[in-house]
């Protein structure tokens, strides 16, 4: 940390190379040895577990004792490398080493010096999407090696108009951001809002690309995520394809695909691999399924405590022999079993996968069925709070899960306070909310307020694909036709007959 | 942090003053189901109210847990109070917990309350935000009391679920709808009056026997049961039912009403008499007919003969209605619709002069599979 602090000091600059090896030697893995040759000496400094060993030992070295190098200039001739970098300047020189270069040097106290990049990457192979699970579509997902992402998504995308934009987030770490669009489709402002708001990021380390999104979102005491995080690179290159805007950070294996709509966060991509009826049932489905799990629970209390009239007559004698041996109001009662659901939840993503399994069936079987054995909870709220936490993960999306999980609460409060009419108000304060939030200062609600019919094509249904010929009109696109609607939409040709007709 | 400040505040507020809001836990609230009034004379009545009993089932999942609390509940409540006095309250003090009105389903009265007058009885209803609109009013040939409280019935069920559902049964059938709603509109409209189904309990069980017929809120007479479908035909429209029609002594054809419709047309509104021309149109299917009776060649001559029976039939329904004074058939809102500034005042008097001329076209569809 602090040989940044001297980097800034302009009067102890000048020393510093010679400082920085100093402070770098106390370190096992940093190797510095000075190299003596017939026809070329020199010092070669580098971190030995940065570097790609192999490749300093079968290709550097080699060619630095090979008779054609007499002087630093040489090496450049020789080395099967590219990017190599002479510099003077100290901060560029640090960053070069503990980005995994090589540093050459004359001599101890010459201050030009040969970088040579050979950064070795440590990185697991591309393997299945864990939490965007898809059936039909492709199962490649994200890893946390930067090129590797870029890879994927540029073999999706290859044309060149696809820009990529590095930037350096961090005043420690530096890490590598990097920004896709493609240009001529994404909009201008877009891709300069996100970029401003990346590099002006006062931040002293970026470790992933969550907190890159908490950081960039529009409002980040909202409950709601306004940007979508996939691990998928199919849905980040159909993202980039409709105009949007995708951030990929390393060292994550996820990418954020910019501005986002809500209804975005209930559309799976598997919902693409299907005919455009299923697509869309499923779609309302996951819509109903959210509606359940957010008001179901709470409707059940202020129905028991305030509204008994609106119990239809023949649930009645369920309801009310269900409750009978319930000791509690139905508040504590709903509470009770949602915390007991709550707690399944994070126990079992918490726990290693073997256990978590076990715990889940203990949970869900063992202890619903005791606790309503012993009297604490009617079974009727249990079937209610089963089957609400199951439709709360029906979301495609994993962050809106977690919000739906716990936008219930409180719903349920607000139901204990003043009934439907307390239902009603958080609905509204939810509903104002939703209306000020913005993604990217686009907003959040778009195709519901303010309506666009064409991008309700594409949201709680999905209408075939060849009535989807403009990309998303909240994004402004530089190219607002995907293709043409005339020829999209043309007839069969004339019909000719066959030699046998 | 001012504005923070203010939401806290609120929230807190809202929080601790909700605690005053008085609940009505399902099970911890005694759930009023039927109310009977039976008038003993002196502006005295009466009051019976049933309460649904619960019983634990003998569900294993939710068993071991102690005694089941409402099966020990109390199943109804009596006693004497003024005419127009709620229930409710009458009997709070009674209540083995609070009780409720809310989910009332059925309100019945005895007929001697019903000659004597509902007056009291409706403005106490009309008033109650809680009392479902949807509930069934029926007059008791009998005690509400006897009715509401005996235990010889053959079904389990609670009387009130018992009475509801043979009301609601018969509504969609030969009986136009009763509920608190119809009833309310026909007492507080302009010319019109309400009616209401007659129950009695005949040993173990229930039967609908008839309908009431009002002038205002007292009861004036009683339409036999064998009326009833021609009543409802000229009522509204409907799609269900039964006209057993008797075309020769001893000789019976039973008609299934598959559609029958009711247009008015009325002609001289504000004279003396005027005419009002009703068309039914009636299509129907022949359920069960006197052997022989009925074939291909005589279809048209049955349909002529039904026709010409049902006409006179309403035309003799209408008659003894106006006779009556009454018009639970809003006759007049029919003449006031189609007459230009229609004289109110003098309706009444004019009423029983008005000439009712019924027409009725049948269509028999079928006559059954082996035809």
């Amino acid at each position: 940390m602090f040989w940044i602090k001297k980097n800034n000091d302009p009067a102890q600059s000048k020393k510093s190379i010679a400082k920085f090896i100093d402070q770098m030697k106390t370190n096992p893995d940093f190797s510095h040895f000075h190299h003596e040759g017939k026809q070329f000496s020199c010092w070669i400094s580098f971190i030995v577990t940065l570097v790609d060993l192999e490749y300093v030992h079968r290709d550097l070295l080699p060619a630095l004792y090979s008779d054609r190098v007499h002087s630093i200039e040489d090496i450049a001739k020789v080395l099967p490398a590219d990017k190599l970098i002479r510099t003077k300047n100290l901060s560029e020189i640090q960053s070069g080493i503990l980005d995994g270069s090589l540093m050459i040097r004359e001599s101890a106290h010459s201050k030009e010096c040969l970088l040579i990049p050979c950064m070795k990457k440590q990185s697991r192979p591309v393997e299945q999407s864990e939490t965007e699970t898809s059936i039909l579509g492709p199962h490649e997902s994200f890893v946390e090696s930067l090129e590797t992402n870029i890879n994927l998504i540029r073999s999706r995308i290859p044309i060149p108009q696809l820009k990529v934009e590095e930037l350096r987030v961090g005043k420690i770490s530096r890490t590598r951001v990097s920004v896709l669009y493609v240009e001529g489709i994404a909009n201008k402002e877009n891709i300069n809002t996100v970029i401003q708001r990346i590099s002006d990021l006062e931040t002293i380390s970026l470790i992933s690309s969550n907190m890159l999104y908490l950081m960039i979102s529009d409002n980040n005491h909202s409950i709601f995520p306004q940007f979508i995080d996939t691990e998928r690179p199919d849905r980040v290159s159909g993202a980039l394809y409709e105009g949007k805007i995708a951030v990929i950070v390393d060292g994550s294996p996820n990418a954020l695909i910019l501005p986002s709509t809500i209804v975005e966060f209930f559309s799976a991509f598997d919902d693409y691999s299907l005919v455009w009826m299923l697509a869309s049932a499923y779609r309302l489905l996951r819509l109903f399924a959210i509606g359940f799990s957010v008001i179901s629970s709470p409707l059940y209390v202020a129905l028991l405590t305030y509204h008994y009239q609106l119990v239809p007559k023949d649930l009645l004698a369920t309801l009310i022999v269900s409750r009978s041996s319930v000791p509690y109001d139905p508040i504590i009662e709903v509470l009770l079993l949602e915390i007991m659901i709550e707690l399944l939840r994070e126990a079992g993503a918490r726990l290693p996968t073997k256990v978590g399994q076990t715990i889940g069936i203990v949970g869900g079987i063992v202890i619903g069925t005791a606790s309503v054995q012993a009297g604490i909870t009617s079974n009727i709220l249990l079937i209610i709070i089963a089957m609400s936490a199951l439709a709360a993960f029906i979301t495609p999306n994993y962050r809106m899960a977690t919000t739906i999980r716990l936008i219930r609460f409180p719903f349920i409060i607000s139901a204990q306070l003043l009934g439907i009419l307390g239902i009603a108000l958080c609905f509204m304060i939810c509903v104002c909310h939703l209306l000020k939030l913005t993604s990217l200062g686009h907003p959040y609600i778009e195709p519901i307020y303010p309506l666009r019919v064409t991008d309700l094509k594409d949201s709680f249904v999905r209408l075939p694909l060849n009535l989807q010929t403009q990309r998303p009109l909240f994004l402004r696109t530089g190219d607002k036709n995907r293709a043409n609607p005339q020829r999209v939409n043309k007839k069969e040709g004339k019909h000719s007959p066959d030699i046998d007709e | 942090m001012k504005h923070f400040m203010h939401l806290i505040a609120s929230i807190t507020v809202l929080i601790i003053l909700s605690g005053c809001l008085p609940t009505s836990v399902i099970d911890d609230v005694l759930i009023i189901e039927a109310e009977g009034v039976d008038y003993i004379g002196g502006n005295k009545v009466i009051g019976t109210v049933t309460m649904p009993n619960y019983v634990q089932s003998s569900n294993p999942g939710s068993s071991g847990a102690g005694l089941p609390t409402t099966a020990s509940m109390i199943r109804y409540l009596s006693g004497t109070t003024y005419d127009g006095k709620s229930l409710v309250d009458r009997f709070q003090e009674n209540g083995q917990r609070a009780l409720r009105a809310g989910k009332l389903r059925v309100m019945l009265f005895n007929k001697g309350l019903a000659k004597h007058g509902l007056r009291k009885q409706i403005d106490l209803r009309n008033r109650d935000p809680e009392a479902p609109r949807e509930m069934n009013l029926a007059i008791v040939d009998g005690s509400c009391k006897k009715l509401l409280t005996a235990i010889d019935y053959q079904t389990q069920i609670p009387i009130a679920r018992y009475i509801q559902d043979m009301i609601e049964q018969n509504n969609k059938q030969n009986y136009p709808e009763s509920t608190l709603e119809s009833f309310l509109y026909a007492y507080y409209g302009d010319y019109m009056d309400p009616f209401l189904p007659v129950i009695r309990k005949s040993g173990d069980h229930l039967e609908t026997i008839g309908l009431a017929l009002f002038k205002s809120d007292k009861y004036v007479m009683e339409l036999p049961s064998n009326k009833v479908f021609i009543f409802k035909m000229l009522f509204q429209k409907f799609d269900q039912g039964v006209y057993d029609f008797e075309f020769a002594s001893q000789k019976h054809i039973a008609l299934k009403n598959v559609h029958t419709k009711v247009s008015y047309k009325v002609k001289n509104g504000n004279s003396t008499s005027p005419d009002i021309y009703a068309h039914v149109s009636i299509n129907a299917q022949i359920i069960q007919a006197y052997p022989k009776s009925i074939n291909k060649t005589m279809g048209p001559k049955i349909e002529k003969k039904i026709e010409k029976h049902m006409a006179a039939q309403a035309e003799k329904l209408v008659h003894m209605l106006q006779k009556k004074q009454i018009d639970p058939l809003q006759l007049g809102q029919h003449v006031r619709s189609h007459t230009r500034h229609f004289d109110g005042k003098s309706w009444y008097d004019r009423y029983p002069n008005a000439h009712f001329h019924c027409t009725v076209d049948t269509t028999i569809i079928q006559t059954g599979i082996s035809d």
